[in-house]
């Protein structure tokens, strides 16, 4: 029995998807086709990525406003560079996100840059960038990679349901399995004891912030598919949406908590609730309400815990 | 000055001489692109068209010497905007302003409230205000175009005083600007709301400790950044007469103005003093970047190179001046 509830508080958010999926299958017929599920998932995709992408700083301790700028960023150089190579392009996409999260680690190790003002300057830069390379959404994104990203079979999207699957898989491996994901807890939850203990912090602190950026740059790649152009603006708003669907994942804001799980669970309700909106006809604005309550909502109850098991431990 | 007072002085003072050089140095290239650059009208205009800049700074300045950050100050801006051209519809003036600052503080109430009782971290708390904000606007003015400012308001909004000769005067709004930031000097220096503000900033749990009611103390902050911004919004709902919100796609509204404001208030240094910063910083940081863009304006440089160089800005000011600190 207490294992059974221990579970449950594990992985309550998928008990949470569960129950909101079900219940909107038997309110209504729209939530039983597949075509929904099909859109539901591509638009999860990009959500889950970024949120990683988040999530991985967030654990170390930091925040990276810049997520949502450097996935416009892949958009613009993808609809840009995509008509004469595409692995070309795709390289290109991953050494500049490289380069602009090693930037940001540098800057917040070795220039002690506070890890805020620093993704502030950093999104800045990125986005005049993009809007340099493209002042208005267009571009030629080649129908090959549209076909591979956005496979479709008997009308159900299989390649996005299939990115989130191989990305959990990934993610899970790299925090859980390997030294760099236990060295990222350590750092996250206490950096003194991580130095002493022989972990190199500062290394590590970069490694994030390059792997922040090339996850958030591969999410671009796949918006530009989506959108099968190239736009200045098309990530910003998944900056929003990855603090949400971290803390909903039940990532602790004060870092070394947190696992990937929680967070694409969390991504898919956020997609499932946009849909819903835009099934509703509702006015597409309410979206912006529901969001920033529920992740005042989420991230009060979460500290709330905190606090509360922090003061049992004491 | 011997070499033990050289270094005293740039402790103490190393920010102020980096946004000074920095002062200069964009002044020089104003003056080298254009002779008239150095006319007390330009000036003025600069000081004119960045003085909503200058209030809503104000405002992030109180929250980020209390050691927080406002992220909603620029869509509490924008929605006042809105609901006050709605409601003014041309010709009621004093309910809407009311009804406006009511507005304001009951945003920053909330954030406030949101940040010192359930503790949730600043940044979250601002940024989905300005979501839930966007969100708000939208649905209720439906985008704009609706209503328009009342006329004594607009009249305000564009007044000029003490013009003589050439001189063409001095904006109104500029010297409200000017009247608030040193109210608030005053009230940060010399008044004990300022001086536990200050406290809050430079060591939280120092303050809890020392019995100050840092509760009570941030939701004053955050209240009083919204009414500010409301103050903010309705100088430019004057000038704007039927106004149109920028929508920064997903971003929500009013995002750039309000990373305008953290920038006049990081290039300043209010940041790096936490509890130490002030309103004079503040001022030459609003006035460094109005300087700027108004030079890259000149240049023919659009919107896109001047968040390029906002951004390079911060990031070079707050770079060296963490480097040098370690090395003074």
């Amino acid at each position: 029995m207490k294992n059974t509830i221990n579970l449950f508080k594990k992985h309550y958010i998928y008990f949470v998807l569960l129950i909101f999926w079900v219940v909107s299958m038997a309110i209504s017929p729209f939530f039983r086709t597949t075509s929904t599920f099909s859109s539901i998932f591509i638009g999860a995709v990009p959500i889950v990525l970024i949120g990683f992408a988040q999530n991985i700083v967030v654990i170390g301790q930091g925040f990276d406003l810049s997520v949502g700028s450097v996935a416009s960023l892949a958009t613009c150089i993808a609809s840009v560079l995509m008509g004469y190579n595409q692995i070309l392009a795709i390289l290109v996409i991953l050494a500049v996100c490289a380069l602009i999260g090693f930037i940001n680690g540098v800057g917040v190790t070795k220039f002690k840059i506070n890890p805020f003002i620093m993704t502030l300057g950093m999104m800045f830069i990125v986005n005049g960038v993009s809007l340099i390379l493209r002042p208005s959404p267009g571009g030629f994104i080649p129908e090959s990679l549209k076909n591979i990203l956005l496979f479709r079979a008997r009308g159900f999207a299989v390649g996005p349901l299939l990115i989130i699957v191989i990305a959990g898989l990934l993610g899970n491996y790299l925090l859980k399995k390997r030294s760099l994901g236990r060295m990222i807890y350590a750092v996250g939850s206490d950096p003194v004891s991580a130095r002493m203990s022989g972990v190199n912090v500062d290394r590590i602190k970069i490694y994030i912030f390059i792997l922040s950026s090339i996850v958030s740059g591969i999410a671009g790649i796949f918006i530009a598919s989506r959108i099968s152009s190239g736009n200045a603006t098309a990530g910003a708003g998944y900056l929003f949406d990855s603090f949400i669907v971290v803390f909903m994942g039940g990532t602790l804001v004060t870092g070394g908590v947190g696992d990937f799980s929680g967070t694409i669970a969390a991504s898919l309700i956020i997609a499932s609730l946009v849909s819903i909106i835009q099934f509703l006809d509702i006015s597409s604005w309410y979206q912006y309400i529901v969001k920033g309550v529920i992740l005042v909502i989420v991230s009060g109850i979460q500290i709330y815990f905190y606090n509360k098991r922090r003061k049992l431990n004491e | 000055m011997n070499k033990g007072k050289l270094q005293q002085f740039l402790r103490s003072n190393l920010q102020i001489t980096i946004i000074l050089i920095g002062l200069l140095v964009v002044i020089i290239a104003g003056a080298i692109i254009t002779p008239r650059f150095f006319s007390v009208n330009h000036f003025v205009n600069i000081l004119y068209l960045n003085s909503i800049l200058g209030v809503l700074a104000i405002s992030q300045t109180l929250v980020i010497i209390s050691g927080g950050i406002d992220m909603s100050v620029g869509a509490t801006y924008w929605l006042v905007i809105m609901l006050g051209a709605q409601f003014m519809k041309g010709e009621s003036l004093w309910g809407p302003v009311f009804i406006c600052l009511l507005i304001g503080a009951a945003i920053g109430f909330i954030n406030g409230f949101c940040i010192a009782k359930l503790k949730i971290p600043y940044v979250v708390m601002t940024l989905a205000m300005m979501v839930i904000i966007t969100g708000v606007l939208y649905v209720t003015t439906g985008g704009g175009g609706g209503g328009r400012s009342a006329e004594p308001l607009t009249q305000f909004s564009i007044q000029r005083v003490l013009s003589f000769g050439t001189f063409r005067g001095m904006p109104a709004r500029v010297i409200i600007w000017i009247a608030l930031a040193m109210l608030f000097a005053i009230i940060l220096n010399r008044t004990a709301l300022g001086w536990k503000m200050r406290a809050l900033g430079s060591n939280m749990n120092a303050s809890v400790l020392s019995g100050i009611k840092t509760d009570r103390i941030q939701v004053l902050t955050y209240t009083l950044s919204g009414v500010l911004a409301v103050v903010a919004g309705l100088l430019y709902l004057g000038q704007a007469r039927t106004p149109y919100p920028t929508f920064q796609s997903g971003v929500g509204v009013g995002g750039s103005i309000t990373l305008d404001t953290i920038a006049a208030v990081v290039l300043g240094g209010t940041f790096f003093y936490g509890g130490n910063g002030g309103m004079g910083r503040t001022f030459l940081g609003v006035v460094f970047l109005s300087v700027l863009y108004s030079v890259l304006n000149m240049v023919g440089l659009q919107e896109e190179w001047r968040v390029i160089f906002n951004g390079l800005f911060i990031l070079l000011v707050v770079g060296s001046y963490s480097r040098m600190k370690s090395k003074v």
